[in-house]
């Protein structure tokens, strides 16, 4: 066999040069060599090989693709993810879990993001949180905007807690602050609840500081929203926060069209 | 009958519904959600809110929730029977739409249940009016018209002793030999020469029985029965004449001279002492010493252990199959297969120091929550079952209102009075040192704090405070903060009402500026009703804007009783519409437990409300929130 393998090569030996006494002891080596371990070694580096490209592609198709509607209870955050996906009424309850669908934005490109509709009952929504934040690209907060007044602080609260946990993302994702029911009469303007949650935010910051750390404190100090010593303002954030108003049910209730078209207009933005 | 039932996913989305009524469902459907299923509360499956009762059915394989309500007064048979019906026949119906994981099939569906939920509804009343209320027997048909007087008569010496000895064997033949028996003695009896009253009847057809039985019993084993059956029944017909005392062999002899015991004295001073055995008195242990408790926890232990071997055996194999059957695909989980793992679940948590009844509703829960469901792969029952308890531990102890004590004392700043915040508890649980910690932390954040001390019984309760003001001021003293005093006591001394030291301390309050009037009260049993109610019209009479209940992390079971009495007992005394209940839990004595934090858990889930602060020791700066993940970490860790 090495006779024969050495004619071959004295055969092909005119073309190759001088890269062919290498070839030839590199083959003679393999070929000494016990084939069952050489075998192990092709094995080994095609796993490695999958296991590399698997990671790419599993990174890029769990890339940042999805919507998060987060928002108080009963602020409309389930309605308005029926609204986006088909435009319909449907009756709704208070979610105990998350649901998920493909939304096609309607832009000349046709993109498809994720929307994702997480329960905001206050035991359930910081595990969601949790769960979905890191493949999350944009997030719509949903707010009550007829019984802003009396929920401001627990709105406050939450904001508070989903904005310092976006700002530790890898990637800070896109804000946009849904002030939903427009259709009641009572409901706040956009720029008012803008104000008030500016407020807000400016003394929660102090006092969430404040408050005792917990039992596993390390010495991670907590994050700061905005500037200190200045008032907060949204335009501090590193993050991108803009609000609008809309309103899921619409004007004329289960019969008529939804008044989102702010809302689809942005996300067509951001896909 | 029924006012609604109401089919929706677990994402939110009313899939059908049906509306007997015109009132709308979401108000009571919402209320089942909140109370029940998000608080771990669903072991068993009704609910009652306002006139309406609810009951409800998990689809936990396709996130379904099925739910019915009808009015409270009526008791309505055939509900539990066409929910399961109701259930199958959607699940069967619309598999392909509810199958998917996206949402935009449930959206797109449409789900025409209307005919079919109406031809089940009247199949189910009409099954519940089948039964019709059965109709008294005629006296031919029963069985004591099938007997003949004979055996009817009654002996009654034999009677009953002969009821004692057997009663084992009556239970299980009965129902057996009554037929025959009947069959027997087909001789039809008299219905005027029956002398005793029915009740007479039945019994001495038992007794036919028993001595049927008892001379079975003989022929099997022998004559030595015999013989004492028949001393029993020579003893018995002595006894029918008058009526003597009954004498107990082995009772001692229960006389009266014999049972007075009392040395008869003159005007209360006793004789001369009866000279009493000393060694007998002083025992025959080492004198001054207290010796050791024996620990005979061994001997329980390896008993348990053995009980539960066989159990494991049993488990491993079918355990081994199921994880085969998990490896391959699509497995859905029933109650067999998670009973065994959440039995150790139970016990786990119960030796972390969870209340064991709470601990019990907790698995019941959990395990309502993933039957049925289908475990992914890869994935054993006891790993989900425990992913599925992590998430309800995490989603108890998260808060249910805002906690947040400093802004809301700036509100109160804002409006121009005091925030009131009220300490109970049970003696002994730190009380009095955790005011003093939260005063300090309240100190550092600026406010000026009026501490009213209104635990007037204590010894030494004042004086207590009085240190921790002394101390307090020496660290904030007037100069740094403008000349306002931060922190000052106010005490009436001992012995007077405290609800009336608490209401003059928030006047004072009021009129010097302080921010925040912390009110210390006494220690009190929960078992305690004068005490409890003094606190409870120290509750009502000042309606503090804050009622902290004060427990210790070492408390077991205990919690569970001193929580609810605390809470009734407030309940109970207020006036209000609305009774002010106790709104937040501080937990002290954190470091004394390593990493048995049950107590957290059993606090929180009774009443529903957080856990404001944690106490891990005993100087000032020893005060912490919650961690709802660490204390769950530490109480699944093995």
């Amino acid at each position: 066999m090495a006779a024969a393998g050495s004619r071959r090569v004295a055969d092909g030996g005119g073309s190759g040069g001088t890269f062919q006494p290498y070839l030839d002891s590199l083959r003679h080596e393999l070929q000494h060599r016990d084939p069952t371990l050489l075998s192990v070694v092709v094995a080994l580096l095609a796993v490695l090989l999958t296991l590399v490209f698997w990671k790419f592609v599993r990174s890029r198709r769990s890339s940042q693709r999805a919507v998060l509607l987060v928002g108080l209870c009963d602020s409309g955050k389930t309605l308005l993810f029926v609204r986006l996906l088909t435009g319909l009424y449907r009756n709704t309850q208070t979610s105990i879990t998350d649901s998920s669908a493909v939304y096609r934005v309607n832009n000349n490109r046709g993109n498809s993001l994720t929307l994702i509709d997480l329960p905001g009952h206050e035991s359930l929504r910081l595990q969601f949180l949790e769960r979905f934040k890191t493949s999350a690209r944009a997030v719509v907060f949903v707010v009550d905007s007829a019984a802003f007044q009396r929920e401001v602080k627990d709105v406050a609260e939450f904001l508070y807690q989903v904005l310092i946990d976006s700002m530790g993302l890898k990637n800070t994702p896109a804000f946009l602050i849904a002030c939903n029911k427009q259709d009641i009469a009572m409901a706040k303007s956009a720029k008012l609840i803008q104000q008030q949650l500016e407020k807000e935010l400016n003394t929660l910051r102090v006092t969430r500081s404040a408050a005792p750390s917990t039992l596993e404190s390390s010495s991670t100090v907590p994050a700061q929203l905005g500037k200190k010593g200045k008032e907060f303002e949204f335009s501090q954030l590193p993050l991108k926060v803009e609000f609008l108003e809309c309103s899921a049910k619409g004007g004329r209730g289960d019969t008529g069209p939804a008044g989102i078209q702010d809302v689809e207009k942005w996300l067509a933005k951001i896909a | 009958m029924l006012d609604f039932f109401t089919i929706f996913s677990k994402g939110g989305l009313v899939l059908w519904c049906f509306q007997g009524v015109s009132d709308s469902c979401t108000g009571p459907v919402n209320a089942l959600i909140r109370s029940v299923l998000l608080q771990e509360r669903g072991g068993n499956n009704s609910f009652t809110h306002e006139a309406l009762t609810l009951k409800y059915k998990l689809d936990n394989q396709f996130e379904l929730v099925f739910v019915v309500g009808f009015q409270k007064i009526l008791t309505l048979t055939y509900v539990d029977k066409l929910i399961d019906d109701v259930h199958r026949q959607f699940r069967d119906k619309y598999r392909t739409e509810i199958q998917q994981q996206s949402a935009l099939s449930l959206l797109n569906g449409t789900f025409d249940f209307q005919n079919d939920f109406l031809r089940l509804l009247r199949e189910a009343e009409e099954s519940s009016k089948i039964r019709a209320p059965t109709t008294m027997k005629k006296f031919e048909e029963s069985e004591k018209a099938k007997k003949p007087v004979r055996s009817m008569i009654e002996t009654r010496g034999e009677k009953p002793k002969e009821k004692a000895k057997n009663s084992k064997k009556k239970g299980a033949k009965k129902e057996g030999s009554d037929g025959p028996l009947a069959t027997s003695k087909a001789v039809p009896a008299e219905k005027s020469g029956l002398p005793m009253g029915p009740e007479n009847g039945i019994e001495l057809s038992k007794e036919e029985l028993i001595r049927r039985k008892r001379e079975e019993f003989i022929q099997k084993h022998g004559r030595g029965m015999e013989k004492s059956s028949k001393s029993m029944k020579s003893d018995a017909p002595k006894e029918k004449g008058k009526k003597a005392p009954r004498v107990w062999e082995l009772g001692g002899c229960a006389n009266k001279e014999v049972l007075d015991y009392s040395t008869p004295t003159t005007n209360g001073t006793p004789e001369a002492a009866l000279s009493e055995d000393i060694n007998l008195i002083r025992g025959t242990g080492p004198g001054g010493q207290l010796q050791d408790l024996d620990c005979s926890s061994s001997d329980d232990e390896a008993a348990a252990q053995n009980a539960t071997k066989p159990r494991a055996t049993k488990g491993t194999l079918g355990g081994m199959f199921g994880m085969l059957k998990g490896l391959v695909g699509s497995k859905s989980l029933s109650r067999e297969d998670m009973e065994s793992v959440l039995d150790k679940m139970r016990d786990h948590l119960i030796a972390k120091n969870v209340a064991a009844d709470i601990a019990v509703q907790l698995c019941e829960s959990v395990a309502n929550k993933l039957e049925g469901k289908v475990m992914g792969t890869f994935s054993t029952v006891t790993s989900t079952v425990k992913q599925a308890l992590q998430e309800s531990l995490v989603q108890i102890l998260q808060p249910q209102r805002r906690v947040d004590m400093l802004r809301d004392i700036m509100d109160a700043q804002r409006r121009q009075r005091p925030y009131v915040v009220t300490f109970c508890g049970v003696n002994g649980v730190g009380k009095s040192t955790n005011l003093a910690k939260i005063s300090f932390w309240l100190l550092e954040n600026g406010f000026s704090v009026l501490i009213a001390a209104c635990d007037t019984f204590r010894a030494g309760a004042v004086e207590q405070l009085r240190t921790h003001t002394r101390r307090l001021s020496a660290l904030h003293p007037p100069e740094n903060h403008g000349g306002r005093t931060m922190v000052q006591l106010f005490e009436k001394g001992y012995g007077k009402d405290a609800a009336g030291i608490a209401m003059e301390a928030i006047a004072f309050a009021r009129n010097q500026g302080f921010d925040v009037v912390l009110v210390d009260t006494a220690g009190r049993m929960q078992d305690n009703a004068p005490l409890m109610t003094a606190l409870a019209k120290l509750i009502t009479v000042n309606t503090p804007d804050l009622v902290l209940f004060v427990g210790e992390a070492l408390v077991g079971n205990e919690a569970v009783d001193q929580l609810v009495k605390f809470n009734r007992a407030l309940a109970d005394h207020s006036m209000a519409q609305t009774p002010r209940l106790i709104d937040g839990i501080v937990l002290t004595k954190f470091d004394t437990i390593d990493d048995k934090v049950g107590a957290a858990i059993s606090m929180t889930y009774i009443t529903s409300k957080p856990i404001v602060f944690v106490g891990t020791g005993q100087t000032y700066c020893d005060l912490r929130s919650l961690n709802a993940k660490a204390v769950v970490a530490a109480l699944m860790k093995a």
